[in-house]
């Protein structure tokens, strides 16, 4: 992997595991890049419900993974839930799109973690060849799923909230970031696609906060109730 | 010439008698006229304008029978004024047995009432603009109106110099399009700028003339103070919270029927309980208003003051308006004015018996307020009142506008435009922007391959622009008008009444058992569910009180001149008015640890605290031109070296405060009052911050970006949900052309902050002698600034630099909490 400065490296039950200002996380043992929330056709479902979003934010979130997966050498792809927005987003346009890149990277192995928006929107059509499967799914010692909470059989990865921090300096400065949440017994991974944004999100006392800040990974270190009031 | 005889018939039935100015009305009415009046609340301007159609009928009153068609069309800005106008109307139309139905319609009405009014409207009918462009979204919209002879505008002021004014506008220019003769008349209160009003109302091309009427005389206003008993010198004691409310009371004791007006709505919660704590024998006999109670707690609470049952209503600017409570003899304000207009308005609404005077109190939040109060009273002598701004060029307006018509009848292009430049507002509309509003609405924008799955506004064969999609009209629907808020949850008890509405946001704050008061009512949170949020009444102490978000009144530019002027006095020594001798000892500290600026002078304070390195600026010109010096400033002083800054701005003045030291002489000589390169420097300063994405909150709104849910809306809806702030960000990134972003740019430069009074201020500091104060502790004026946390931030640094500063901070807290 090429690794840029950006990167950040922690172990989880004794696994390598980098967290990518991507928005990204590698298992690094297993290549194995995982990605959660992208919410593809988001923007196509607006605009058929009559709200003008501009196109683009597709074509930008495939290049962003493109370009993950060959800095990263990454040799399979799991998306922790709502790689589909809605129904009404699911347009050939779209699948076209994915079609393109996927049949670049025909021996990337993809698999589908399904969240809720899965659930409604359906799954992506056979010939993108993503293996689908029902949370949770079991990678030892992790566990794969979409809503963050923790499970018998291992550590769980998950997305679902797009977590965000807020961060406060002297002088009054406050900064919004999107973050990676680690608790004693699972993560919540950012959100990965270009028209999600994120939600500011109370972590448990304890947890691990790494925020994303342009193109690196700070670690903030375990959370301690309440910021400054104000 | 139909006669006025039986309009002065009836005003003598009621013992009262017509005053000259009605009859102007009367006459240019008849003639076909259109206009504006403009007088105090409480001088017959609602007689004025009602008698002109009612003349006209008894004049050809022979040749009807049965229920009349609709004729007059009578908009408020409130909801809640609806019934008491629609009751003052039906007065002389009962007494005259005239056969005209008077009906209300607001988000209000039941959905009964709304299905008759669908199969024929009533003869007058009194709504809101919102109701109005509802209304005009109907497909039967020209049947509908096309009888319709006046059109009045109640409380013009108000609505002026908001999109909901603009919105008016387009809602006139489609009825005078349906009847060109249509008369319209304006009410209002007197403000520094008729002319604009007037023209603002009738629009640029007039047929039925535009004359301004000037209504009965006002009567003599006393403005004056509560005096804090015992004031600190030291200023951090200057917060006086509601240590007030034993002055109050008393006040409250003299008078009959009192009206406490607060500037927020949780300041009326809390000095509400702050009265009640006080007096608990007045339990019963005093009540609050604010907008986001329930309808029937307001209902009673303004019966309550209507008929004297009640001694005290603490209120919001929800009292503001409408018909005269006449029992009010005293009226107090809590808090700054912030504009003489208002200080005037709401003094108007006490002194209603025969020879009184009317009178407001000032209740004094922070002790520095005295000095406002002063300077009010000196510029209302000095006959000065404010003037409405009208807003301009607002696409998103527009854009919502041309939805509602297509959803409605359907429009040819051609037609529409000339409508909508007959306004004021749009008069000047560039053809590139009308164009990109019918690419907005038709295939998302400029750029017609980006919006592939897009569609709205489809053209039929003949050229006629609709909507054809039912579930795209029906969102359009729910969501017309240009009020902006949170989401709101209603507050119900278990099993009864709901209490009125709070903002999301608060209730996400609760865990089930929090208590927190609303209502002036002590409620323990249940749970929420379908959008309400389920409450019991807890069991007295003390609870949270909601906070609603809105905008913060600036002060006027007027007054702000005037308190520049009462500054001036104190700096030489002269202390005439009560309100500045009681405000002395705390002047005096300003003069010994810093200066009393002059009007001819500019005040600037250097102080280091725990926080930072502070610099206050004194320009003295309201809050609003403050943010926008204070972006600028620290721009230009960012530019010299990396730093960042958090700035916070109240009336008086800014701060700008920074972890390492500027260097404010260097920053001095480079230029940093220069009025020059403003076209420059201002936008350029702007993109540091983030005024123009949270502008853009309300633009997506009112442009059907982001839309409110609606009852029963369902997954599908939610699937719709995207923050205003996201849009902005895609839209920046993807489509920067589009112009609802440079909207946003052009409404936090020319309505927030005001760029050509930031402009003047700057060529005002430009020229004024330019003191710099060291002192050692914070100064009595600075103080207000350094305890605000609104801040806003601007960078030459990194973000990754001051993330890792931040992070830094919280290593030095755990190590030392370790």
């Amino acid at each position: 992997m090429n690794e840029s400065d950006g990167d950040l490296e922690i172990a989880i039950r004794g696994e390598r595991i980098a967290l990518l200002p991507e928005r990204a996380m590698l298992w690094i043992k297993h290549r194995t890049l995982l990605i959660a929330d992208p919410h593809f056709g988001k923007a196509a479902t607006f605009r058929a419900g009559g709200i003008p979003v501009p196109g683009g934010t597709t074509g930008n979130t495939i290049t962003r993974i493109n370009s993950l997966v060959s800095r990263t050498s990454a040799t399979r792809l799991v998306f922790l839930g709502d790689l589909l927005h809605a129904k009404e987003g699911r347009s050939t346009g779209l699948f076209d799109e994915i079609a393109t890149w996927r049949t670049e990277n025909a021996a990337l192995e993809i698999i589908l973690v399904r969240g809720n928006h899965d659930k409604r929107a359906g799954d992506p059509p056979g010939e993108l060849n993503i293996e689908c499967v029902d949370a949770p799914a079991v990678m030892l010692p992790f566990v794969l799923a979409h809503y963050p909470g923790s499970h018998p059989n291992g550590y769980v990865f998950a997305g679902h909230v797009h977590p965000g921090v807020r961060l406060y300096g002297s002088g009054g400065l406050r900064e919004r970031l999107p973050c990676f949440v680690f608790g004693p017994d699972h993560a919540i991974l950012p959100a990965f696609g270009d028209f999600t944004g994120f939600a500011p999100f109370d972590p448990d006392e304890g947890t691990d906060v790494y925020a994303v800040a342009g193109d690196a990974i700070i670690a903030l270190g375990p959370r301690r109730r309440t910021p400054p009031a104000g | 010439m139909t006669s006025l005889e039986p309009a002065a018939k009836w005003f003598q039935s009621h013992e009262w008698e017509a005053f000259e100015f009605q009859r102007e009305v009367w006459r240019a009415y008849l003639n076909g006229e259109s206009g504006l009046i403009h007088a105090a609340t409480g001088t017959g301007k609602t007689l004025a304008a009602w008698w002109g159609p009612l003349l006209e009928q008894i004049g050809d009153a022979e040749q009807s029978r049965g229920a009349l068609p609709l004729r007059v069309l009578w908009l408020t800005p409130l909801r809640a004024l609806a019934g008491d106008t629609a009751n003052a109307l039906r007065l002389p139309v009962g007494d005259l047995h005239l056969p005209w139905t008077i009906e209300t319609r607001t988000g209000d009405t039941p959905s009964s009432a709304r299905a008759r009014q669908t199969r024929r409207l009533p003869t007058a009918l009194v709504t809101t603009p919102e109701s109005l462009s509802l209304l005009l979204s109907r497909d039967n919209a020209a049947a509908q109106f096309n009888s319709l002879r006046l059109v009045v505008v109640d409380e013009w002021h108000e609505l002026m110099g908001t999109k909901r004014g603009v919105l008016t506008q387009l809602a006139l220019s489609r009825l005078r399009g349906i009847c060109p003769r249509l008369r319209t008349w304006g009410l209002s209160a007197t403000i520094g700028n008729l002319d604009e009003a007037t023209r603002a109302l009738l629009g640029r091309r007039s047929l039925t003339g535009s004359r301004v009427v000037r209504g009965a005389e006002p009567k003599t206003t006393v403005v004056d103070a509560l005096i804090p008993e015992v004031i600190e010198r030291f200023p951090w004691a200057g917060h006086l919270g509601t240590q007030m409310v034993r002055q109050v009371a008393e006040a409250i004791d003299e008078g009959q029927t009192s009206i406490v007006f607060t500037n927020t709505r949780s300041q009326t919660e809390i000095w509400y309980q702050a009265l009640l704590a006080h007096r608990p024998d007045w339990a019963g006999s005093i009540a609050l208003h604010h907008g986001s109670l329930d309808r029937k707690t307001r209902d009673w609470v303004e019966e309550g003051l209507r008929n004297a049952t009640l001694r005290c209503v603490v209120a919001t600017s929800s009292l503001d308006l409408g018909v005269d409570f006449s029992p009010v003899d005293r009226v107090l304000q809590i808090g700054s004015p912030k504009g003489i207009a208002r200080l005037l308005q709401r003094a108007g609404r006490s002194g209603h018996q025969p020879g009184a005077a009317s009178r407001v109190t000032c209740v004094p939040t922070h002790t520095l307020e005295l000095i406002e109060v002063a300077a009010a009273r000196d510029a209302m002598n000095a006959g000065v009142i404010e003037s409405r701004y009208p807003v301009t060029r607002a696409l998103d307006v527009l854009a919502q506008h041309v939805v509602t018509i297509a959803v409605g009848e359907g429009f040819r292009p051609v037609e529409l435009l000339a409508e909508v430049r007959s306004t004021d507002a749009y008069a000047e509309l560039p053809e590139d922007e009308w164009q990109w509003v019918l690419d907005f609405v038709s295939n998302g924008g400029e750029s017609l391959k980006a919006y592939p799955e897009y569609s709205k506004v489809t053209v039929d064969e003949t050229g006629r622009w609709h909507v054809q999609d039912r579930t795209i009209a029906r969102r359009h629907r729910s969501s017309i008008g240009t009020i902006v808020s949170d989401a709101h949850i209603v507050v119900q008890y278990l099993r009864g009444r709901r209490l009125g509405s709070v903002e999301e946001s608060f209730i996400a704050r609760l865990t089930p058992g929090d208590r927190f008061v609303f209502s002036g009512i002590p409620l323990e949170f249940v749970r929420v569910r379908d959008m309400v949020a389920w409450v019991r009444r807890s069991s007295g102490g003390k609870g949270l009180i909601p906070r609603w978000m809105g905008s913060r009144l600036p002060l006027s530019g007027e007054l702000a001149a005037s308190i520049r002027e009462k500054l001036g006095e104190a700096a030489k020594g002269e202390y005439n008015d009560p309100e500045m001798l009681a405000l002395r000892p705390i002047l005096e500290v300003q003069a010994k640890w810093s200066r009393i600026p002059s009007p001819d002078e500019f005040l600037i304070e250097r102080v280091k605290t725990r926080e930072g390195y502070h610099l206050f600026f004194y320009p003295f010109e309201g809050r609003l031109v403050h943010e926008g010096l204070a972006a600028l400033f620290a721009w230009r002083i960012a530019r010299l070296a990396p730093i960042s800054f958090s700035m916070s701005s109240n009336d008086y003045g800014f701060e700008l405060l920074s972890p390492d030291e500027a260097s404010l002489d260097e920053a001095l000589a480079a230029g940093l009052l220069d009025a020059e390169n403003l076209v420059d420097d201002i936008p350029a300063s702007l993109n540091a911050t983030e005024m123009a994405r949270r502008q853009f909150r309300e633009i997506a709104r009112v442009a059907g970006l982001v839309f409110p849910g609606y009852p029963r809306s369902g997954k599908t809806a939610r699937q719709l949900q995207a923050s205003s702030g996201l849009f902005f960000d895609v839209f920046s990134r993807y489509d920067p052309a589009n112009m609802l972003l440079s909207q946003a740019h052009r409404e936090v430069l020319e309505r927030q902050l005001e760029r050509t009074r930031l402009g003047h201020t700057l060529l005002r500091l430009s020229k004024v002698k330019v003191v710099v104060r060291d002192p050692k502790r914070t100064p009595p004026l600075a103080f207000p600034l350094l305890i605000d946390r609104t801040r806003e931030k601007i960078s030459s640094e990194k973000l990754v630099d001051r993330v890792k500063r931040m992070q830094r901070a919280l290593e030095r807290a755990a190590g030392k909490s370790a």
